[in-house]
């Protein structure tokens, strides 16, 4: 039996596989930040008023450490960490005001006009969800941090024999989410949209629990999102309840950026298949709009098949991979498979 | 891929037509009406909009209370019923607005106008409510000189004048603040403020 992988680590295209570490250190540097912004924030105001001197050393190094990020912006210290500021739902960063366009669309839906100081803000973000479709929710929603922590804990739970739930709905089911949320926001003329959405419930949790000392009812919503996920389907609310979820993969529908597989170097694994969070089918470049780039099926292929490419349209239907058994039964199979590159 | 395409365009409609017949009916949210029935008292951070158009307006990020400097502002659970979920309060008892104006200057959505921090401005613009006393409770009014919402008063003499044993004497350009209310040494207070959640002029 001789072995027909190519030499991965010759491979030019290696690198994508990385991107998925980088992905969990941008996850985790946005959940941190929720974390030391509203704990700063109670520390800014004293700092102000002179009272550094008085700060502890711990909360000193606290203190340095965010104006570090901060501090060759602005030299006045009531301004002093205010260039980043709030959470993923509505914040500043480095002075640029950004808004998660689910907060634009549920606030024109709840107050029936467009607020356009407000609606501006979205921009950016509706723009880099055309370019790279789901972004926000595979690399910087706070939630799904969290939500994949829960995927792994759901899987020591297996080891222990604890079978998780894997059921499978519609994934249209957010797209209703997100329609009659809207609807709801529109008749009772409040954004309640906001309180179904976890990045947004993340957001202003951990501010209540740092700063006023406690979680609030939005926390209960979002523990019982976890046990559905944990009991009923894998990354289920983002799967098929998100609403802002549903707004992105709309946006992001003719996205510019999208991961393909290059059929050549595909040995038919299905590694990428059983990774996938969103239960996408990767080896058969099915990804249509849900796809959140979180790169967990590039980072698992054993030989490098798949890959970001500029398309605006998947490429279904290419076959079996060039390295799969089946694909060199029918074609006859060569003792060293030419790797060709792009 | 042809039936997926028609039932986002067939939702797209949807929500259109439900928006525009929303816009042509009058008396739009009628469900905001149920959000009056609030049973504690409550003010709004300084510079919020008329109730309803707040509760349209604010989109529960969280950022009034980081930016307040005094910690006076919390949010609401599902005490006060589920269309305020998230949104902004102060319970002056507790602890009561200092006029900073600084929540407004960083509220994205406008609910909360950015005030100048002005006297002239702050009076003409913020409404929060409007202060009461109870002069049964009050104990210069018990003829024991007090005078301490006097003193807690950022506008004295413009808010609030005392006469005779430092009587407080409410005058008509209360903000609403609520330092008096929170200064007050009787336990009930004497002094509280009525909030206002009706029309604004902001």
């Amino acid at each position: 039996m001789t072995s027909h992988r190519p030499k991965t680590e010759t491979h030019p295209l290696s690198l994508w596989r990385h991107l998925n570490k980088l992905r969990w250190l941008t996850l985790a540097t946005v959940f941190i930040m929720l974390l030391c912004i509203p704990a700063i924030s109670l520390y800014q105001t004293y700092v102000a008023a002179h009272g550094y001197a008085l700060l502890s050393s711990s909360q000193k190094i606290f203190y340095d450490g965010m104006e570090l990020l901060t501090a060759p912006f602005t030299d006045d210290p009531t301004k002093d960490l205010a260039v980043i500021k709030g959470n993923t739902w509505s914040g500043t960063f480095f002075g640029l005001q950004l808004s998660d366009p689910l907060a634009v669309v549920g606030q024109i839906a709840a107050s029936l006009q467009v607020y356009w100081p407000f609606a501006i803000t979205a921009l950016i973000p509706i723009v880099l969800t055309m370019i790279f479709g789901r972004f926000f929710c595979g690399w910087l929603c706070p939630a799904t941090f969290i939500y994949e922590l829960n995927t792994n804990l759901a899987a020591w739970l297996h080891h222990l024999g604890l079978r998780s739930g894997q059921h499978l709905f519609d994934r249209r089911l957010k797209y209703l989410v997100l329609v009659v949320g809207l609807l709801i926001s529109a008749l009772t003329g409040a954004v309640l949209v906001a309180t179904v959405y976890p990045p947004a419930i993340i957001g202003r949790e951990l501010y209540y629990a740092i700063a006023l000392g406690g979680f609030g009812s939005g926390m209960v919503f979002f523990m019982l999102t976890l046990l559905f996920d944990i009991l009923v389907a894998r990354r289920g609310f983002c799967r098929y309840l998100c609403p802002g979820g549903a707004l992105y993969a709309l946006l992001g529908r003719y996205r510019l950026f999208r991961i393909q597989r290059r059929v050549q170097h595909c040995n038919d694994c299905a590694k990428c298949n059983a990774i996938c969070e969103f239960g996408l089918n990767p080896m058969g470049d099915d990804f249509g709009q849900e796809c959140n780039n979180c790169t967990a099926c590039i980072a698992i292929c054993p030989t490098d098949a798949l890959a970001f490419v500029v398309r605006i349209r998947d490429q279904p239907e290419q076959g079996e991979g060039h390295l799969g058994a089946r694909y060199r039964k029918t074609h006859g199979a060569t003792e060293q498979q030419p790797v060709v590159l792009r | 891929m042809v039936r997926r395409r028609r039932f986002v365009l067939a939702a797209l409609a949807g929500v259109v037509g439900c928006l525009a017949a929303l816009k042509i009916m009058p008396g739009t949210a009628w469900a905001a009406g149920r959000v009056h029935r609030y049973r504690m008292r409550f003010l709004r951070p300084p510079g919020a909009l008329a109730e309803e158009d707040f509760l349209g307006r604010c989109i529960r990020c969280g950022q009034c209370a980081e930016a307040c400097p005094n910690n006076c502002i919390q949010y609401f659970g599902l005490e006060g019923g589920v269309a305020a979920m998230g949104t902004p309060f102060i319970i002056p008892r507790q602890q009561a607005c200092i006029l900073c104006m600084k929540c407004g200057d960083i509220c994205p959505t406008g609910a909360l106008a950015s005030i100048p921090r002005t006297v002239a401005t702050i009076i003409d613009k913020v409404q929060m409510g409007k202060a009461r006393v109870d002069k049964h409770l009050c104990l210069s009014y018990q003829g024991k000189t007090c005078g301490v919402c006097y003193r807690a008063c950022p506008l004295p003499d413009i808010s609030l004048r005392v006469g005779y044993l430092e009587q407080p004497h409410v005058l008509k350009d209360c903000v609403g603040c609520g330092l008096c209310e929170r200064a007050c040494i009787q336990m009930p207070q004497a002094i509280r403020i009525i909030p206002h959640l009706g029309e604004r002029s902001v």
